[in-house]
């Protein structure tokens, strides 16, 4: 009961910003005049607001029910609950490789995706070699992941005062970048994302095994390397298509589903439905909040999120210790 | 199953199994005794495939261990290890129906024929009224016996028990001793097991197997292996083995001042 009212609750919430992140901004719509000008085809207003809203409406959902997927699916995977794209790493991994593939080859732009991916595995491979000797210690491998997260910032900071091109002001490696996104970021990440989400939310089975011990699993007739494998792929996958077209949120894949455990418990065959529709959410409300809280200045949405989020994660901490049965 | 010159190390190099011989027989329970460090655990390991031996062959059911598949073997052989981690929200049925997985390919559901199969192995451990517990939430000898009915619902002749009443209070070692042995009589279930109480051994054991420093110092049955002799041997203990008509064999440490 409690876990179809949180259903039911984040896609009401969900809805009503969608609809309020459509009509609100510089350029302010009523509800009626936007479902009139769509029925009746052209308008000056709607041009505007199909060309810069729309898109980024849509990244904004995208981005976020990624990062809060790909959030659950490593946390699956490390078996740790602080594993999470931009801690460890995978997400700065992901914007540094995207960043020097513009930088070399500007011409290569709509493979940025592709970049980002290789990034992202590249990164991840790194933390999870690194803590493979310790077992995985969750302790180490979230030390080895900040270590990563800070060396592929570090390397993205400098690379970009080095190189003054105006390309990279569309890619930061330290906020989120919604503004001026076209039609083109839309498909790129509504194709990839799907792909992703989708795969994700069948494979919830392996999620919950993962819960088990390998060496239980493996008595089980489990294979745990194929399954790691795979999910870990998927998660890697995720984060990369949302840095590279959002630009970097830490913070979606940890909070979200923290708060996802809270309120429909560790089955991945809920957990991860809901995070989609609650990441997609925060991501919108941090970026709507962000260009009308003192319009015309616009608040980039990770900042915001980091501002919200911080307490409220302190916050959900307090309320949930059982959650991880300490 | 027969364990053939095993040897073992681990990446240090230390060898903890040297030149190991021995053989299981079928629908008997066999533990493996022998003081820390013996080589007991590590033993089991090779036994479940956990460990890979450096020179040596095991065989079950007249096929090498190293040609099972990982499902294939889990359909022959159920490990309940010394300690598993409980997910937390885990009910003692969805843990059960885990059991199931060597039958399952990746997305299929849950048949007719795996209910009940699981809840026969309820039902076999006592289980079946608690069902729906959390299993985390269960004692320390609750959580074993789950542990256990997971093993049951894979359907296999042969279940291995590392240390099973470890940490356990004398009341739920001879409850988990006691259903292991009625398991073993009804189902005709091949066990092997790895106990530390030697009087336990003797009593719940049809074949033991002695170890000391890696080597068997001694196997067969408890009568002929637990002689005054090899306890010393292998404990580095004085004890006295008595045998009472009522009830049967017994081992008394003693000390002297």
């Amino acid at each position: 009961m409690k876990k179809i009212l949180s259903f039911a609750t984040i896609i009401i919430i969900l809805c009503v910003t969608v609809l309020y992140a459509l009509t609100s901004g510089s350029l302010p719509i009523t509800l009626s005049e936007l479902f009139i000008s769509l029925l009746s085809g052209e308008s000056e207003q709607l041009a505007i607001i199909k060309d810069l809203r729309f898109p980024r409406i849509i990244i904004s959902l995208f981005a976020g029910a990624s990062l809060a997927v790909s959030g659950v699916l490593l946390q699956a995977v490390m078996r740790n609950p602080l594993a999470e794209p931009g801690i460890i790493g995978v997400s700065s991994g992901a914007g540094f490789f995207t960043l020097l593939a513009l930088t070399f080859f500007p011409s290569l732009f709509f493979y940025t995706p592709f970049f980002a991916f290789i990034g992202g595995a590249f990164a991840f491979l790194l933390v999870y070699l690194f803590s493979w000797k310790s077992g995985l210690n969750p302790l180490r491998m979230i030390l080895i992941g900040v270590a990563i997260h800070v060396l592929f910032s570090g390397l993205s900071e400098l690379l970009q005062l080095t190189n003054a091109n105006s390309m990279m002001n569309s890619v930061s490696v330290t906020a989120s970048t919604l503004t001026m996104k076209t039609w083109n970021d839309v498909t790129v990440i509504s194709i990839y994302g799907t792909i992703g989400l989708l795969i994700a939310t069948t494979l919830f089975a392996w999620c919950n095994h993962l819960s088990l011990k390998d060496k239980t699993l493996k008595n089980l007739g489990f294979n745990v390397n194929r399954a790691r494998f795979v999910l870990a792929i998927v998660a890697v996958l995720l984060a990369a298509i949302a840095t590279s077209i959002a630009g970097m949120f830490t913070f979606v894949g940890l909070l979200i589903p923290h708060i996802g455990r809270t309120f429909v418990g560790n089955n991945h065959k809920l957990l991860i439905p809901f995070s989609i529709l609650a990441g997609a959410w925060l991501v919108l409300f941090a970026d709507t909040i962000g260009r009308t809280m003192i319009a015309p200045i616009e608040i980039p949405a990770s900042i915001i999120m980091a501002v919200i989020g911080g307490p409220f994660l302190i916050f959900m901490l307090r309320k949930s210790d059982r959650i991880y049965g300490n | 199953m027969e364990i053939n010159n095993v040897s073992f190390a681990y990446q240090d190099g230390l060898k903890r199994l040297k030149n190991i011989r021995g053989f299981i027989k079928q629908g008997e329970i066999t533990t493996i005794i022998g003081p820390n460090g013996s080589g007991k655990s590590t033993l089991l390991g090779v036994l479940t495939k956990h460990l890979q031996p450096q020179s040596g062959v095991v065989t079950l059911d007249d096929k090498l261990l190293t040609t099972y598949s990982l499902k294939g073997l889990a359909k022959k052989m159920a490990v309940v290890h010394q300690q598993n981690d409980v997910p937390s929200e885990m009910t003692v049925e969805n843990l059960v129906y885990y059991g199931r997985l060597p039958y399952k390919r990746s997305f299929s559901a849950y048949t007719e024929e795996d209910r009940s199969i699981v809840e026969w192995a309820l039902t076999s451990t006592g289980l079946l009224s608690r069902k729906n517990d959390i299993v985390s939430q269960l004692s320390g000898g609750q959580q074993q016996r789950v542990w256990i009915a997971m093993a049951l619902a894979q359907k296999t002749p042969y279940l291995f028990l590392d240390e099973p009443t470890a940490n356990l209070d004398v009341f739920y070692q001879y409850d988990l001793l006691k259903l292991v042995k009625q398991l073993n009589k009804s189902y005709g279930l091949t066990v092997v097991m790895v106990l530390h109480d030697m009087t336990q051994a003797i009593q719940f054991s049809n074949q033991l197997i002695a170890m000391k420093d890696g080597e068997v110092v001694d196997a067969g049955r408890p009568e002929k292996v637990m002689t005054e002799e090899t306890i010393e041997e292998i404990y580095g203990i004085k004890a006295v083995v008595k045998k009472d008509e009522k009830l049967g064999m017994y081992i008394i440490p003693v000390h002297t001042m």
